[in-house]
C-alpha cells in the first residue's frame, strides 16, 4: 500500500512538474498579439489573425440551426483564409454553445468579452439570447452580429449590435397579407406560437398585418419554449373550425406538425421561422405535405450562386443548409467587409463604425446596415410538394 | 360537457398515461430501492435511441425495438445502481441523489455527443389511425400506451404481492437490515428492483417515442420532473397510485389550458400537487411513504 501511494506522489508530483513546465513555455514567447497590437505594427501580416466568437445553440431544441451557424462560419472563415484573408489577416474561429438560453449566452459573450482576442462576435440564434447580450455589448464595447435575430426592438438595443436576418415589424405582416391572404387565399385563420420575446413580438406583427388585410383571426394560442405535447392546443385551434394554420416557432415546428396530422386535422400550415429545413423533412415525412413557408433564400445545389456553399455545408453537417446558416455565412462576410474598409488599426470599435457603412453582394444577396442594424431582405414562398421544397412565388411577390 | 372539453379530458388522459408510464418506474426504484431518483427522464431517452436504431435495423419491428430498450435500459440501471447507490445506503439520502441528478447530465450529455443534438425521426412504426368513439377521437398510439400502462400496473401489482420474489422485493423495500438477517441478498435484490424501474422507463422511451415520432437528447428533461410529481402524489411507492397521479396530473393540465394557455401548464400541474400535498401530505395514499 505504502509503495501505491509512494508511486501515486511520484506521479502527480512529475506531472504537476511537466504542467508547471508547459505553463512556462506557453509564457515565455511573446503572447499572442491581439489584432489591435500587430495592425499597429503594420509588418509581419502573414502571421496575423483576427478571431471571432461564435454563440450557437449547439445542443437543445434549436440545435439543428446552431449546428449550422458552426458548419456555416467555419465554411466562411476557410473561404476567406483560402483568398489570402482580409488586409493581410488570417480569420479565426471559437464558437461555444448556448443552448438558446439567455443566461448561457450572456455568460459565453462576457468571456468573449474579457478576451482581447476576440475582436466581434457572431450570434446568438433566438432573439431573446440577443436581447439580453445587448447591455454587454455596450458595456465591453464589442460588437454582435446576429445572423438570425428578427425582433425589431434587438438591433436598436445598441449602436454595437447589427442583425443580418430579415426584420419581423416586415415579415410578419407580409406573411399574413401576401401568403395566407393571397397566395393561399385564405380569409380566415388560426396562430400559435412561441412563448418568448421573437415569439410575442412576431404574433403581434402578424396580428397588425391579418387586420388590415381583413383575414378573420379565429383563435390565438402561446406554448413555451420546451413544450413536447402540443395537442391541447390543437385541439382548442382546431375547435374554431379554422381551416389554415400559422406556426410562429422554428425547432418545435415539425413536432408540432405531426401533432396536427396525427389529431387529424386536415389544415393547411403556414410556418414562418424554420426556413426551408431538412429536418422538418425528415422528421415529419408525408405529415409536412403542403406546408407553405415564407423564406429570404432557397439554397440548392443546383442554384450557380449557392451551390458550393452547399456542397461545403453538406460534406460538414451532412444535411442541407437552410437560410440560417447562410446567414451566419454572411455575418462573417460582413465583418469581413468592414475589416476590409479599416484604413488604420483594427481595433473592436473600429469593426462597428465600418460595419455601419458596409454594402456588398453576398450569398444571401446584397447586405446594407440601416440606422438601427438590422437589414432588408425579401422574401421567397416555399411550399413542400412530393417530399422536398418548392419554390413557389419569387422575390418580389407582392 | 360539450365536445371540446371532452376532447380536453381524452387528451389529459393520454399525456397522462406518458406521465404514469415514467412514473411506474419512478415509484418502483423509490419503493425498493429507497432512494429518490432523477434520471428516470434520460434513461426514457437511452430507451427511445436505443428503440430507433433498432426500428432502422430491423425495418420498424416494434417487438425489436422493445426487446432492445428494456434490455439497454436494465444494463443501465446496473450501472446507475452502482454509480448512485450501492455505496451510499449508510449516507444522507440528498448525496445518491445529487448523484442521480450528476448522471442524468452525463447521459444527456454523452447522448448529444453520440448521437447528435438534432432529433430522429420515428415515423410510422405504427400506423396513424384515429378511432371515432361518439365525439371522443383515440389514435392507435393512445391506446396502445393505455395498455402498456394497464398491463405494467398489472404485471407489477401480481409481481410485489404475489410471488416470493416479490416478497424478497417488498422486504428490502420495508427493511434492509431484517431482509439480510434472513437470507436476502439485499445488494442483489435492490439492484434487480432498480433495474425493473429503469426497464419499465426503456420501454416507456420507446413509446413516447413512437408517440412524439421523434427521439432526441433532451426529451426526458421536462418529463422526469412531471412523472416524479405523478409519483408524489401517488405517495410515491405505490405502482398503480403513481398511475393514477400521471393521469390525474395530465388531465389538470389540459383543463387549465382549456380554459386559459399552454404557456400556464406547469402552474396547472405544480399547483396541483402543492395543494393536494398541503390537505394532504401523503399523497394518495394513507399513510407517509408505506411501501409498495
Amino acid at each position: 500500500m505504502r509503495k501505491k501511494i509512494a508511486a501515486l506522489l511520484i506521479m502527480s508530483l512529475s506531472l504537476m512538474s511537466l504542467a508547471g513546465c508547459g505553463a512556462e513555455d506557453s509564457a515565455v514567447p511573446e503572447p499572442e498579439s491581439t489584432a489591435q497590437t500587430k495592425a499597429a505594427d503594420g509588418s509581419d501580416n502573414a502571421e496575423k489573425t483576427i478571431k471571432f466568437g461564435v454563440i450557437a445553440p449547439l445542443t437543445g431544441t434549436h440545435a439543428e440551426y446552431g449546428q449550422g451557424f458552426d458548419a456555416a462560419t467555419q465554411i466562411a472563415v476557410e473561404d476567406i483564409n483560402a483568398a489570402g484573408g482580409v488586409n493581410g489577416y488570417k480569420l479565426e474561429l471559437e464558437c461555444q454553445d448556448s443552448a438558446a438560453d439567455a443566461k448561457t449566452s450572456s455568460d459565453i459573450f462576457t468571456r468573449y468579452a474579457e478576451d482581447d482576442e476576440i475582436m466581434a462576435v457572431i450570434g446568438d440564434f433566438t432573439s431573446s439570447c440577443c436581447k439580453a447580450n445587448a447591455p454587454l455589448t455596450e458595456e465591453y464595447g464589442l460588437v454582435q452580429i446576429s445572423p438570425t435575430a428578427s425582433d425589431p426592438s434587438y438591433a436598436s438595443m445598441s449602436e454595437y449590435c447589427f442583425s443580418v436576418m430579415y426584420n419581423q415589424s416586415t415579415a410578419a405582416p407580409w406573411t399574413a397579407e401576401s401568403v395566407v391572404g393571397h397566395f393561399l387565399g385564405k380569409s380566415e385563420c388560426a396562430v400559435m406560437y412561441l412563448n418568448t420575446d421573437w415569439g410575442i413580438t412576431t404574433n403581434d406583427y402578424f396580428l397588425s398585418g391579418l387586420d388590415s388585410a381583413g383575414i378573420k383571426l379565429l383563435g390565438d394560442e402561446s406554448y413555451t419554449e420546451n413544450e413536447t405535447d402540443f395537442s391541447s392546443v390543437i385541439s382548442k385551434l382546431k375547435a374554431t373550425g379554422a381551416d389554415t394554420l400559422v406556426i410562429l416557432d422554428q425547432g418545435n415546428v415539425p413536432t408540432i406538425i405531426n401533432q396536427v396530422k396525427g389529431s387529424g386535422w386536415d389544415c393547411q400550415i403556414v410556418s414562418l421561422g424554420p426556413g426551408a429545413s431538412d429536418q422538418i423533412l425528415d422528421l415529419c415525412g408525408d405529415n409536412a405535405e403542403g406546408l407553405v413557408i415564407p423564406c429570404p433564400s432557397y439554397i440548392t445545389a443546383d442554384n450557380p450562386d449557392t451551390s458550393d456553399f452547399y456542397k461545403k455545408f453538406y460534406d460538414k453537417n451532412q444535411c442541407a443548409p437552410t437560410d440560417h446558416s447562410l446567414c451566419a455565412y454572411n455575418a462573417v462576410q460582413a465583418l469581413t467587409e468592414a475589416i476590409k474598409s479599416i484604413d488604420g488599426e483594427v481595433t473592436r470599435e473600429s469593426i462597428k463604425d465600418a460595419l455601419k457603412d458596409v454594402s456588398y453582394d453576398g450569398l444571401a444577396g446584397h447586405t446594407q446596415f440601416n440606422d438601427d442594424g438590422g437589414v432588408s431582405r425579401d422574401l421567397l414562398i416555399i411550399q413542400v410538394e412530393n417530399g422536398g421544397y418548392v419554390v413557389k412565388e419569387k422575390y418580389g411577390y407582392r | 360537457m360539450d365536445g371540446y372539453l371532452i376532447s380536453q379530458i381524452v387528451n389529459g388522459l393520454c399525456l397522462g398515461l406518458i406521465y404514469a408510464l415514467i412514473a411506474l418506474g419512478v415509484a418502483v426504484i423509490i419503493g425498493i430501492v429507497g432512494f429518490a431518483t432523477f434520471t428516470q427522464g434520460e434513461i426514457v431517452m437511452i430507451g427511445a435511441y436505443s428503440s430507433y436504431y433498432v426500428f432502422l435495423w430491423s425495418g420498424n419491428n416494434l417487438i425489436y425495438g422493445m426487446i432492445a430498450s428494456f434490455m439497454i435500459t436494465w444494463i443501465i440501471g446496473m450501472i446507475l445502481y452502482k454509480v448512485c447507490y450501492a455505496k451510499f445506503f449508510d449516507s444522507p439520502e440528498y448525496i445518491s441523489l445529487i448523484c442521480t441528478i450528476g448522471f442524468s447530465m452525463l447521459l444527456k450529455n454523452l447522448a448529444q455527443i453520440f448521437f447528435g443534438a438534432e432529433k430522429k425521426p420515428m415515423l410510422n412504426i405504427i400506423e396513424n389511425r384515429i378511432y371515432h368513439l361518439g365525439i371522443i377521437e383515440v389514435s392507435r398510439v393512445q391506446i396502445m400506451v393505455l395498455v402498456t400502462v394497464l398491463i405494467m400496473v398489472t404485471i407489477l401489482s401480481i409481481l410485489f404481492t404475489g410471488t416470493s420474489w416479490g416478497l424478497k422485493l417488498k422486504a428490502v423495500s420495508q427493511n434492509r437490515e431484517a431482509a439480510a438477517l434472513v437470507g436476502i441478498n439485499v445488494d442483489k435484490t435492490a439492484m434487480i428492483g432498480n433495474c425493473i424501474g429503469c426497464a419499465i422507463a426503456g420501454v416507456a422511451g420507446t413509446l413516447i417515442g413512437i408517440y412524439y415520432q421523434s427521439a432526441y437528447a433532451t426529451m426526458g428533461a421536462t418529463l422526469s420532473m412531471k412523472a416524479f410529481t405523478s409519483a408524489t402524489l401517488g405517495g410515491l411507492t405505490s405502482v398503480p397510485l403513481a398511475a393514477l397521479g400521471g393521469i390525474l396530473i395530465g388531465v389538470t393540465e389540459n383543463i387549465g389550458i382549456a380554459f386559459s394557455s399552454a404557456s400556464f401548464r406547469d402552474i396547472f400541474s405544480f399547483g396541483f400537487l402543492i395543494i393536494m400535498l398541503i390537505f394532504k401530505p401523503t399523497g394518495f395514499r394513507r399513510k407517509r411513504g408505506a411501501r409498495a
